[in-house]
């Protein structure tokens, strides 16, 4: 449904994304994810057709955004950055416009408005001047407009941004009702909300591509390694070289800095080695007071490619 | 076309919504009553003549032009609601024509309004209705040239005030333009004399509609219509 290739975009000398390449299937949720300046709301913008790619290109429904720009941007609903509104509009009036200028027959909008405004709502804020409005109520009305001519394609530009713990809850909701029907692209630079919202997470910095995986795949595929962490009544130096030598699929033994008597283990993917080191630990008398395993959040994973990639350049 | 009108309609609206369309009224209508009054009350005068109300008039519009116009496209990027616009599915023509025809719209309006001063004439004497027709066909062609103008400088900023200043700038450019012929004989002359504003409404104003004039200002408008889709596929280039 989005199909994007070598994607390059120089502002002046400045490269902003350098050479992104991607695929975004029909009916799928899709992060993308960077941290802020990566380049998403370029690379957005693009998509939407609001600037040409440097070099490129990049296909919505079929239709190539720079020679058949018209026919793709009918395809898209587009929630900006900021969701930048005509303050001096009414909720219904605004979204009527937008809904015209997407093409909308009067009979569509009679269909569409209302259950749209349910949706998002906004039913009771339907004749409050957009300006009057709070932020999280003018996200809606950003959010309602790009819904509002069905496309299939929804781009979101930090959709959650500015709204209040509640409001985001309602949003991350929203967003994964519309799977399926809708295929869907948002920013953001908040890692549980990619892991919450979407299926897929396609990781941006620096302008690069720098991973595209499903959210399970990505935080397991970074380390490629199980990590356990345990902790002992009586500490002892010795711990970590005993442990390697007792147990022959252990990789490293670390002590946790910070944390007396805590170790992390690292293990082969797929070792299980839970009961195993339990076993060592107590046979050797240090006191087990606590024993899990740890997973890689992907916070983690995030933090690792980003900086990764820094080391790089 | 729909689009067009759709633009149009949300712009045309917007006037009346904030105070734009009542200042621009308040002072067009507003001056234009006091030269009215001054003139009917003047000794001697006795003829029901609007020739120096049109030259009040056509300069009245050269001031109100840019000030309806100023918001139409740098407040849209000043608000940001310009990415929303430039995403929807719309020709950049479309965008400029329905902003154009927004404005022009209000500019109709105010017209109409001030053809109270020719029905107060007609109340009270006998104006000449051929000088009057052909003077609003005149003020109506240089209105709708001056908008395209304004719509011009509004593309070229995010400012306001920058693009108010730009589009009277740029017309009193056409306005003060006339005066080379005097100081010059030669083509610089001639070429000054036919693109001066002033130059080409005089006809209207004496009660002559000449296609010349006509086309002049159809051109400036057509003109400064084709900067302003240029300036918009500029931008998307940045």
């Amino acid at each position: 449904m989005i199909e994007v290739q070598g994607l390059t975009k120089y502002y002046g000398p400045h490269p902003a994304i350098m050479d992104v390449s991607f695929q975004v299937n029909a009916g799928e949720v899709v992060a993308f994810l960077g941290p802020n300046g990566a380049g998403k709301t370029t690379c957005m913008r693009i998509l939407t057709g609001y600037m040409p790619a440097t070099s490129g290109t990049a296909k919505i429904a079929g239709y190539d955004i720079h020679t058949e720009s018209l026919e793709a941007r009918r395809h898209i609903g587009y929630l900006p950055e900021h969701a930048s509104l005509y303050r001096d509009m009414r909720v219904v009036q605004y979204l009527r416009y937008a809904g015209k200028l997407q093409g909308m027959t009067a009979t569509q909008l009679r269909d569409r408005l209302d259950m749209v405004m349910e949706r998002c709502g906004l039913t009771e804020r339907s004749n409050q001047i957009i300006g009057t409005l709070s932020r999280g109520y003018r996200q809606r009305v950003g959010i309602a407009q790009a819904l509002l001519h069905d496309p299939e394609v929804l781009i979101l530009d930090e959709p959650t941004i500015g709204l209040d713990p509640n409001q985001i809850r309602e949003m991350r909701s929203l967003i994964r009702s519309l799977a399926g029907d809708h295929t869907v692209m948002l920013s953001t630079h908040i890692l549980p909300e990619a892991q919450m919202t979407c299926e897929r997470v396609i990781i941006i910095n620096q302008g690069r591509l720098v991973a595209e995986d499903t959210t399970a795949g990505l935080t397991s595929s970074t380390k490629g390694a199980e990590l356990l962490m345990f902790r002992v009544a009586q500490d002892d130096s010795s711990i970590p070289r005993t442990l390697r030598e007792t147990l022959s699929r252990v990789k490293a033994v670390r002590p946790i800095t910070g944390d007396r008597g805590a170790y992390q283990v690292e293990a082969e993917v797929g070792s299980n080695l839970g009961p195993e080191v339990a076993r060592v630990v107590v046979e050797k008398g240090w006191g087990l007071t606590e024993l899990r395993p740890i997973e890689v959040t992907l916070e983690e994973a995030f933090h690792q490619l980003t900086t990764q990639e820094e080391g790089v350049n | 076309m729909r689009n067009i009108m759709t633009i149009a309609a949300r712009e045309f609206t917007a006037y009346f919504i904030s105070p734009m369309a009542y200042v621009a009224m308040f002072f067009f209508l507003g001056v234009c009553g006091l030269i009215f009054v001054l003139s009917t009350s003047a000794p001697g005068a006795s003829k029901a003549d609007m020739t120096g109300m049109f030259h009040s008039m056509v300069f009245l519009t050269l001031l109100m032009a840019p000030v309806i116009t100023m918001g139409l496209l740098a407040q849209e990027t000043n608000s940001g609601t310009y990415e929303l616009l430039m995403t929807k599915p719309l020709r950049d023509l479309e965008v400029v024509m329905g902003k154009w025809l927004g404005a022009a719209g209000l500019f109709v309006v105010i017209l109409l309004i001030s053809l109270e001063f020719p029905l107060i004439y007609e109340a009270f004497g006998t104006p000449d209705w051929g000088m009057v027709l052909s003077g609003y066909i005149g003020i109506f062609l240089t209105g709708l040239a001056f908008i395209a103008v304004g719509v011009f400088s509004s593309s070229l900023t995010s400012n306001q005030i920058a693009a108010w200043l730009m589009g009277t700038f740029m017309l009193l450019f056409f306005w003060l333009v006339g005066w080379l012929q005097y100081g010059s004989t030669n083509w610089l002359g001639t070429l000054a004399k036919s693109l001066s504003v002033y130059e080409n409404f005089g006809d209207f104003e004496r009660g002559i509609v000449d296609a010349k004039n006509i086309l002049y200002f159809i051109s400036l408008g057509v003109f400064f219509l084709f900067l302003t889709v240029r300036s918009l596929e500029n931008r998307r280039t940045v």
